[in-house]
């Protein structure tokens, strides 16, 4: 058995998570995790499945890619590479919002200070809708924090970028949402 | 995973709409300072609450940084100082007093809660001399807080009592004239007072508390306003089930605010976390006013015809959200209606929608009673005693906690305005029925005797 990696990337439409997952059934191939995600009008889909030894993962790609073409999508696979033995360092989770006026380079701006301290994004929604209602462009990042960064500078830094940028940038730590929206 | 509109409402809440966490309120017990020694009791009460709470507004405001949410008042509560001065003078009751408002002042804490008697059934030697020494005390401190409870539902009420709190008041109204009174607004007279009270100027800690403890008392008025505008601009025909289910899930989300920065606060300072307090408490700030609810609801103003139902519904729905959200619950816990620190219920009053006899109704139903109340400057303290004997009544009736702030202002009368100044705000005076003529009701003295519990009408 080995573990492969799919994705599919494509104009969404009814059907594709049941074309890909009718597939692997019937190539014996077992499903272990799923993620999919609409964005306007694009699909993209990530698979993570156990497929027999028998069955080469670049002819995996091929019959994807013969159910795929027609519904005028794409898939990718990759063999699944062994995840690191260390589990990852201590660190904390922040959401880090910011709303303010479109323009270009807003993602890249705010994800380099995030990655310049060494914050890993587990989750990252961001809408921009154009003009300059704050809340019609809206950034949430989803961070986990090494327990080494020093997060008075990196939010200072994170704040002083948004400034630049005329964002409005909240920085919270994650356990205050579950609290105010979960049971 | 969060979802986008989960963040972009919570952070609603947080930034416009008034969302924090009102106070953090430090209980620390000082019956092991006590001392023959005036002198050397109040080193011990220096040296006890600067070790307790050095670290208490930094850990407040670390703690509020990392959750975006302000802690706005650090405070610190007291043993009763009746209990550590029983044998003291006057003058040497003072000393405690400066004692507590300078190390307040030193940790940063903006009220010290504690210059208190419990006087419900009798008066003790210390009672007495605490009692005589508030109206100096709270003249001559910024931040020293007092506050005397004078009936409970199991003792009665002490009339005497209640008439010496008339006179105390008086005094300490001419003490602080310059200032319209204002040491008025640092003494709550008590029925069932609490001992867990995390708001001021109530708030002392109780003789069954642990030795130190962390209480909290959350806010959220403008929060619970918004919500129900929100809803009734969504859907105009909704009944008062509906809105009080709505109300109730906004009180379950401030309330665990509190809980959660309560928590952490406490660890952090290794102390036990003691009780959310789930007030709705406002602040002389538009958008953050009690008051404002009462239009939302679909009133003119507080006061009219329909306060009273309102604010049940509202106190009722706040209890049930808020007990859900935290594992202990306590202090006041209902909506309060402080008349100058509600900009709202201040114009009412000014408007004269909103008298001191419909105050008084609307406090059978919800927490604390009548609250930051000017009232005419010739009030006589046989009126004040009887206006807070009224008060003391539906507490001890109706098994609940009830208290007066008033302050009667000196030189000025009712339509006239005082002005008091940050959190305790500012209001239009009230008039007072039977202000200055006899009352021998009131002087007749005595304990109104405990209530029967069964029989109940």
């Amino acid at each position: 058995m080995q573990k492969v990696i799919i994705s599919v990337l494509g104009q969404d439409r009814p059907g594709i998570i049941a074309a890909v997952s009718r597939l692997l059934f019937e190539l014996h191939s077992n499903i272990e995790n799923v993620s999919q995600t609409s964005l306007q009008s694009a699909f993209a889909g990530i698979f993570i499945a156990v497929i027999p030894r028998t069955l080469a993962w670049v002819d995996l790609e091929a019959r994807l890619a013969a159910v795929l073409g027609p519904m005028g999508l794409q898939a990718v696979v990759k063999p699944m590479e062994a995840g690191p033995e260390l589990p990852p360092p201590p660190h904390e989770a922040f959401v880090i919002t910011t709303r303010g006026p479109d323009r270009k380079g807003l993602v890249a701006s705010i994800t380099a200070v995030i990655a310049a301290h060494h914050g890993n994004i587990t989750n990252c929604q961001a809408v921009f809708k154009g003009g300059s209602d704050p809340n019609a462009n809206t950034m949430i990042y989803e961070v986990d924090v090494p327990a080494a960064t020093d997060q008075q500078r990196f939010f200072a830094e994170l704040k002083a970028r948004g400034a630049e940028l005329e964002l409005q940038v909240s920085i919270q730590h994650r356990d205050i949402f579950e609290a105010l929206s979960r049971i | 995973m969060l979802s986008s509109r989960e963040i972009v409402s919570i952070l609603d809440m947080l930034q416009s709409e008034h969302l924090d966490l009102r106070t953090v309120t430090l209980g620390i017990n000082l019956l092991d300072c006590v001392d023959g020694q005036p002198a050397a009791l109040c080193n011990k009460i220096r040296t006890k609450i600067r070790l307790l709470s050095r670290n208490l507004v930094s850990v407040c405001n670390r703690v509020g940084d990392k959750y975006g949410i302000p802690v706005v008042n650090k405070r610190i509560a007291v043993s009763p100082v009746a209990l550590l001065g029983a044998p003291f003078t006057v003058p040497q009751m003072l000393e405690i007093a400066h004692t507590l408002d300078d190390t307040a002042a030193e940790v940063s804490v903006d009220f010290i809660g504690g210059f208190s008697a419990l006087v419900e059934k009798g008066f003790a030697r210390g009672d007495r001399t605490l009692i005589e020494s508030i109206p100096q005390a709270l003249a001559e401190t910024e931040r020293v807080c007092a506050s005397v409870n004078v009936a409970s539902t199991r003792a009665g009420i002490n009339m005497d009592a209640v008439l010496l709190m008339g006179s105390t008041i008086k005094e300490a109204a001419q003490r602080s004239a310059d200032r319209d009174g204002v040491a008025c607004a640092k003494l709550c007279v008590f029925a069932n007072i609490p001992q867990d009270i995390p708001f001021m100027a109530g708030a002392y800690l109780g003789i069954g508390e642990p030795d130190a403890v962390i209480n909290v008392g959350v806010s959220g008025p403008g929060v619970v306003k918004k919500a129900i505008d929100r809803a009734l601009e969504a859907q105009p025909g909704m009944d008062l089930g509906q809105i009080s289910e709505l109300i109730k899930r906004t009180a379950y989300k401030v309330t665990r605010v509190g809980e959660l920065i309560g928590r952490e606060v406490a660890d952090q300072l290794g102390i036990e976390f003691g009780v959310v307090d789930l007030s709705l408490a406002p602040t002389p700030n538009v958008g953050d006013s009690v008051g404002e609810i009462f239009q939302s609801l679909g009133l003119l103003s507080i006061g009219v015809p329909g306060s009273t139902a309102a604010l049940a519904m509202l106190n009722d729905a706040v209890k049930k959200g808020g007990a859900f959200a935290s594992s202990h619950v306590g202090g006041l816990s209902g909506a309060f209606i402080p008349v100058s620190e509600d900009l709202n219920i201040a114009e009412a009053a000014r408007l004269g929608y909103l008298s001191i006899e419909k105050l008084e109704a609307m406090t059978s139903v919800c927490s604390v009673g009548l609250d930051m109340v000017a009232i005419p400057g010739d009030t006589s303290a046989e009126t004040i005693a009887a206006i807070m004997a009224d008060e003391m009544a539906i507490g001890v009736i109706n098994h609940k906690t009830t208290a007066t702030r008033l302050i009667p202002v000196p030189g000025k009368s009712a339509g006239d305005k005082a002005f008091f100044g940050g959190l305790l705000g500012e209001s239009t005076i009230m008039p007072v029925l039977n202000g200055q003529a006899a009352n021998n009701f009131i002087v007749h003295g005595g304990r109104i005797p405990a209530p029967i519990h069964s029989l109940k009408n």
